[in-house]
């Protein structure tokens, strides 16, 4: 079997009556997703009919997810793609620039190159990734709201690429 | 909208008294115990002697069969018979207990103890505690139990989780939920009702045979499970067998006799708990070597040999810091008995620079908050409860092309939930494949541990690639598995419920109610109508009062349709038999599933209602404060 990115069914914007976009209220998105499960959540059902608990449960299902999706940039900007209309696997294969290219070699040497017991140093390759993906995450902003959805694909798989080696263990140690 | 009920003036206004009865079960690895939360007090129910802990121990012998300090007692004349530490077995195969020198496992392929009794599977042993607990509250509380929240181990996997649900239908206990022990410690404490901001919460279990660290996020109304991690098989009991095989070898015991080692694990059991008070005890080891009389063992002694597995629970700790990102705890709540040990409480206060709470019995305090939620889940609601959020202690996942595992549902995911990823073929032509269900955080098949395996068959042929095959899976809310996969183009539909591979079968659990476990003297068919009954009743009374709040949701055909289906229950309903009940009562349920979720979908929108409204008021009350 090969995997491959799956369909959602539910808007998870209208789901916490939030305004669909790239840019979220995330306090909003927290209130609304801690009233949905209060009011949701099976242990408010215990007791009721067995057909309300079966949809009580898939709803929170659904909500879970949602909160998932939306509350990681990374996960919010492929499922607004995937709203678009975007084929994302196509995208994938069209792979990113260039130029980011070299910036990926570059970043993946210095990860190699780091010594586990240099913490300034791993200091500053964190800050440098992060430094990096800010840039991908605004271009993303910018190329999905001026509706440059193949450009925005680029740039969500430049996020998707830094935002993996940010949770490398060896940036992660404590 | 629900209309708010007003009283005639002069006449009280009626009170529903009934209380319903939920019990909280905490089923352990050495101890075992059950409570209840009556409104006003958590009461640990003793047994007729006054102990509030039942041994996790049953004694299989040829003429009968006991449970708890009754069970202990043969435990040296007949080790073979009477069974301990089963909890360690649950939802666990053969393979894993083959070579362990203190069990002797019955002929056959499953995992189960040879008895005078018969072959018996943890999950029947399980299940016997679970009835003799039962069975001792019953005559304590004022009514039947309706259910009970039964408390298993954060770490416990999706086979585990099934066992312990089988042992408690084996039982005849309803279960409301399984919870996760240290989230119960926890809601014991009142914690979840505390109106701090926000605060973190460990809360660092080590019992007999399990450890498990917990981090918990409590903020107004909410208690959130954030991480957890731990070792299923690690606890108290290692400490015993640990300086067990130091009595063992101070006395040069090469190859101790079964009855041997029981001796030196009970003197250590007991020297052990002494020594949490002095810092030197004898022991009488006559019964170990007739020619030695005592032996002197030394807290530090003790100390050494427990350090190597205090030492594998702080790196769990660490470790379970890491993955939650967490630096600061606020609090640490100690629970499991092993947390009486000195070094242990020290080793915990210096590794989170804290001093842990500890003021509720670290035995009593996950049956105590299990009583608490199974209060609230009966219908026994104020109103104001936090809502206890819990998370999946493993990652699941499919096996795919090469013997890699692709990952669906990550570990620490909020349950319940719901993935679902499209798969396809490997191969031109394929017609069907094999879904292998795997739990674990390796990258490996082999790395993982295998929960289920079933196949999906009528793929239309086609080339490589080209077939879209979804998979989903669902946890629930007690973190339990079910799967199933569908080809997208001809509806081609293939599931499973995953169970313990080792465990019982549906029809063996049949097959045992029906042989009448603890229900010998009752009649089962009256029991089976009034249950049938219940549901029944409870759903036709839930849809007549949705219809007539939300009837505008269905349309004229919806509603007569419905309409027809309640008609039926209701018909079948006056006759005495409970198949028929039952079947009726599935066919209205899946017939008003959709209004059911019409519902929901209108209550959403009032849910957020009262957000943005709360907002409101709280921004107005900040304005006219001065």
């Amino acid at each position: 079997m090969n995997a491959s990115a799956g369909a959602t069914a539910r808007d998870y914007f209208s789901l916490f009556q939030l305004e669909p976009g790239f840019a979220l209220d995330k306090t909003a998105l927290e209130r609304a997703y801690h009233a949905l499960l209060a009011q949701f959540h099976p242990d408010r059902y215990a007791g009721k009919p067995e057909v309300e608990q079966r949809v009580a449960a898939q709803l929170c299902a659904d909500i879970n997810s949602g909160y998932r999706i939306l509350s990681d940039e990374v996960c919010r900007a492929e499922y607004l793609l995937q709203q678009a209309g975007v084929d994302l696997v196509a995208a994938e294969r069209a792979g990113v620039e260039s130029t980011f290219l070299m910036t990926q070699i570059s970043l993946r040497e210095q990860l190699e190159e780091l010594d586990q017991s240099d913490s300034a140093g791993r200091q500053s390759l964190t800050e440098e990734i992060e430094g990096h993906y800010a840039l991908s995450r605004n271009q993303f902003a910018h190329t999905f709201a001026a509706d440059a959805c193949l450009d925005a694909a680029r740039h969500w798989q430049e996020m998707c690429y830094l935002s993996k080696l940010l949770s490398e263990p060896k940036l992660r140690v404590r | 909208m629900t209309l708010l009920q007003i009283a005639e003036p002069g006449s009280a206004p009626e009170i529903n008294t009934e209380r319903r009865i939920g019990v909280g079960i905490d089923l352990g690895t050495t101890n075992s115990l059950i409570a209840h939360f009556d409104g006003a007090d958590l009461n640990v129910l003793a047994g007729d002697t006054g102990q509030a802990s039942l041994p996790s121990v049953v004694y299989y012998g040829a003429s009968q069969t006991l449970v708890g300090a009754d069970a202990e007692r043969y435990a040296s004349a007949e080790p073979g018979n009477t069974i301990a530490s089963a909890k360690r077995m649950l939802g666990r195969s053969r393979e894993e207990f083959e070579d362990d020198p203190y069990i002797q496992l019955a002929a056959g392929e499953g995992l189960a103890f040879a008895t005078d009794a018969g072959a018996k599977t943890p999950v029947e042993v399980s299940a016997a505690i679970l009835a003799a607990l039962k069975g001792r509250a019953e005559p304590l509380l004022s009514g039947p139990i309706v259910g009970a929240v039964i408390t298993v181990p954060a770490y416990f996997d999706d086979a585990q989780r099934q066992a312990t649900r089988q042992a408690a239908e084996l039982a005849g206990i309803k279960v409301l939920r399984l919870l996760n022990e240290p989230t119960a410690a926890a809601v014991a404490y009142g914690l979840d009702e505390q109106a701090e901001e926000s605060s973190v919460l460990a809360v660092y279990d080590l019992g007999g045979g399990t450890f498990d660290i917990s981090l918990l996020r409590m903020r107004a109304g909410l208690f959130e499970v954030l991480a957890t991690g731990g070792d299923s098989a690690l606890g108290g009991d290692d400490f015993d067998r640990a300086l067990a095989a130091h009595l063992l070898d101070e006395l040069s015991i090469g190859e101790p006799t079964v009855v041997q080692r029981r001796v030196a694990l009970r003197l250590a059991r007991d020297a052990k708990e002494r020594l949490s008070e002095s810092a030197m005890v004898n022991l009488d080891v006559k019964g170990l070597d007739a020619a030695t009389s005592e032996i002197t063992v030394s807290r530090s002694t003790l100390e050494t040999l427990l350090s190597p597995y205090i030492e594998r629970t702080l790196t769990a700790c660490r470790k379970t810091l890491a993955d939650a990102n967490v630096d600061i705890v606020d609090r640490v709540v100690l629970v499991g008995g092993s947390t009486r040990t000195p070094a242990v409480r020290q080793a915990v206060a210096d590794c989170f620079d804290l001093e842990p709470l500890c003021n509720l019995d670290p035995d009593q305090v996950v049956a105590m908050g299990a009583a608490r939620q199974a209060d609230i889940l009966v219908g026994n609601r104020r109103g104001d409860e936090a809502l206890l959020l819990d998370v999946i202690p493993l990652s699941l996942g499919l096996e795919t092309y090469g013997g890699l595992v692709e990952r669906i549902v990550n570990r620490n995911s909020t349950i319940p939930v719901a993935r679902a990823q499209e798969f396809t073929t490997a191969r031109d032509g394929q017609t069907g494949l094999v879904v292998h269900v795997v739990q674990g955080e390796r990258e490996r098949v082999e790395d993982c541990r295998s929960l289920a395996r079933f196949e999906l068959t009528g793929i239309p042929p086609m080339v490589a690639g080209a077939a879209r095959i979804e998979v989903t899976f669902q946890v629930d809310a007690d973190g339990i598995l079910a799967v199933s996969a569908v080809e997208q183009q001809t509806g081609a539909r293939s599931e499973i419920v995953v169970k313990p591979a080792f465990g019982l079968g549906e029809a063996q659990i049949t097959d045992m109610l029906k042989a009448g476990y603890e229900h010998a003297s009752e009649d089962m068919l009256a029991r089976q109508l009034g249950e049938a009954r219940v549901e029944a009743e409870a759903l036709l009374d839930g849809l007549l009062a949705a219809m007539t709040a939300d009837g505008d949701l269905l349309s004229a055909e919806e509603t007569a349709a419905l309409q027809s289906d309640m008609k039926n229950l209701e018909t079948v309903m006056a006759v005495n038999q409970p198949d028929d009940i039952r079947e009726a009562t599935e066919i209205l349920g899946k017939a008003s599933e959709v209004f059911a979720a019409r519902r929901m979908d209108r209550s959403i929108q009032k849910a957020l209602q009262g957000v943005s409204l709360s907002e409101l008021e709280s921004n107005v009350a900040e304005e006219s404060t001065p």
